[in-house]
């Protein structure tokens, strides 16, 4: 007789799975912490998302923390040899009201590691998770995997 | 979470799919040395990436791996007589050489040129660090011999293990580069396996649950980075490597041996996980090798003349619930090797990653998805070679070190990640 366990990982238990709570969509917001992202960020706004908004990095300006703070996940993206600072405010309010942050580094090419080592200085007291690559499609790949 | 097609894509290996192309890029283990131990000796059923194949060594020592069954009329090789440099057919007496090559067929007239005609696929196997390694790819495009650096140290210096695991290889493997699960799943088992305990590394395990995460892109695949607090100010890190397909190297802990792990697609269903311990610097020392061969560390003990686990699905991982109550064990299922094992084989044959939630400390698993779709794609569209087969993007290192808060750990473990003959591992 088999047992339970092995029983229920054959794959015609597989087909028995559930579908998944009505779990609601995470908020997430997504913001350039320097120009050099800007373009990436704009073009990502352009896509379908269902609960993603973006905010430009024109706007950390003129809007307030705690507003682009109120999300579920708070992507920053920065790039490497530009200034990332805004990353303590946005971090600071993220913090306030405990919403998670997660930052994507894009690193070019002709990127040092001493301007990587500033950008990450700037961003890692504000964020639970660094992603450094040096293709932008990676953004938009991990945002689409959070469900 | 992924798209159906996209998990299909990457789960599927078998021949003629795009990730089984991308497998077929590389050299990858096939068994371990003493499963062909001496000349003439039984042949082995292998099968890899959805192919059924033998394995013999023959008179002269030379290795073979090819079709399992005769061209004749199909029955298994592994009933054939290896003598006299070939595997012979035990039905009609057809005789294959280790290149596949039909050498007599008995009903043939003495000089008959038939045979030369008749050639079963065939791939090349070679010896490296204990572990026999093959190639499925087309032969123009074999890459040179495999250089991860615990198949190349001194055979005193390694020990490598395998074991069935009952479940698609993505899942597997995915399980090897979340760092994230060690702080719940290994919690009982840091201060006490005789492989991880003792190092001053693991109090900031435990004493941080709550690493912060950070995945960097390397030439071969990942580095992945766990980052705690440590005295003055500082960071500890724990930097995982990740070489693409699938190949990874933990931390390592104190003077602990440093070991890692491949997950080799059997088919679509099943998997091989293999695990070595190697230390760059010194023998390993007979306590270690009782254990690892104990099933301690990221070794299993296996059913003896299999290489299944004691522990496994039919008797439900010999689950102790009195452990789990206790706080021996966080599951009930004892060891590093079966914690991880049980719960990738519980999510199923293959897990549908479209009903996944994850969290930004995923982003490691997601990034490495990532990678694999784009060098697939890269390799179907371009036929750009994948990451992870270049020989430097085998020469790595894992590494747990201290650094200052505001250094890039691929800036400050540089040196410490890159394999550097005779330095020992920078460890904590």
């Amino acid at each position: 007789m088999l047992s339970e366990s092995a029983r229920a990982t054959s794959a015609a238990e597989a087909r028995f799975r559930v579908e998944p709570g009505a779990t609601v969509s995470r908020r997430l917001r997504v913001v350039a912490l320097d120009a050099a992202s800007d373009r990436l960020v704009l073009r990502l706004s352009k896509g379908s998302w269902s609960s993603v908004t973006f905010v430009p990095h024109a706007e950390l300006t003129t809007r307030g923390a705690d507003d682009i703070a109120a999300a579920d996940l708070v992507v920053m993206v920065a790039s490497v040899g530009s200034d990332a600072s805004a990353a303590a405010r946005i971090g600071q309010a993220c913090s306030d009201m405990r919403t998670h942050t997660a930052t994507f580094v894009v690193r070019p090419s002709s990127a040092t590691d001493e301007g990587l080592s500033r950008t990450l200085a700037q961003v890692r007291p504000w964020s639970l998770m660094v992603v450094v690559a040096s293709d932008e499609a990676y953004v938009e790949d991990v945002l689409r995997s959070f469900r | 979470m992924l798209r159906q097609e996209q998990n299909d894509l990457l789960t599927q290996t078998g021949p003629g799919t795009p990730a089984g192309r991308l497998f077929r890029s590389y050299w990858i283990p096939a068994l371990l040395v003493e499963e062909l131990p001496s000349n003439d000796c039984p042949p082995v059923r292998v099968k890899l990436l959805s192919e059924r194949l033998v394995a013999f060594r023959d008179t002269n020592g030379r290795l073979g791996l090819m079709d399992e069954f005769c061209a004749h009329r199909g029955i298994s090789l592994w009933f054939g007589r290896n003598e006299d440099c070939g595997l012979r057919c035990p039905y009609h007496g057809w005789k294959y050489d280790v290149t596949g090559q039909c050498t007599d067929i008995p009903s043939e007239p003495e000089n008959s040129t038939f045979p030369k005609r008749v050639k079963l696929t065939s791939y090349p196997l070679v010896e490296r660090g204990g572990v026999l390694w093959t190639y499925l790819g087309p032969a123009d495009k074999q890459p040179p011999l495999p250089e991860y650096e615990f198949a190349t140290v001194p055979a005193a210096q390694s020990f490598v293990s395998k074991r069935t695991q009952e479940c698609n290889w993505l899942q597997a493997m995915e399980g090897g580069i979340d760092s994230s699960h060690v702080s719940f799943l290994h919690r009982g088992d840091i201060n006490s396996d005789p492989l991880f305990k003792g190092a001053r590394g693991n109090q900031y395990n435990l004493g941080d649950l709550r690493p912060v995460f950070e995945v960097v892109e390397s030439p071969g695949g990942l580095y992945i980075g766990a980052r705690r607090n440590a005295e003055g100010g500082n960071y500890y890190w724990r930097i995982t490597q990740w070489v693409a397909p699938s190949f990874t190297m933990i931390a390592p802990r104190g003077g602990h041996s440093v070991h890692g792990h491949f997950w080799i697609p059997i088919d679509d269903e099943h998997c091989w996980t293999w695990n070595f311990d190697y230390h760059p610097t010194r023998p390993l020392k007979d306590e270690e090798l009782e254990a690892m061969r104990a099933g301690k560390g990221i070794h299993a003990k296996v059913i003896p003349g299999t290489f299944r686990p004691v522990a496994n699905k039919d008797n439900d991982y010999l689950m102790d619930r009195e452990a789990q109550r206790a706080g021996r064990t966080y599951s009930g299922i004892e060891g590093f090797a079966m914690q991880d094992q049980s719960l990738q084989e519980s999510m199923g044959p293959i897990v549908d990653r479209t009903k996944e939630t994850l969290v930004a400390t995923d982003s490691g698993i997601i990034m490495a998805r990532q990678r694999l779709l784009h060098a697939v794609k890269a390799l179907m569209e371009e036929d750009t070679t994948p990451p992870g087969v270049e020989l430097e993007h085998q020469k790595v290192r894992s590494a747990a070190i201290v650094l200052p808060p505001d250094q890039a750990f691929k800036d400050g473990a540089k040196d410490a990640m890159r394999v550097q003959p005779g330095v020992a591992p920078a460890t904590v």
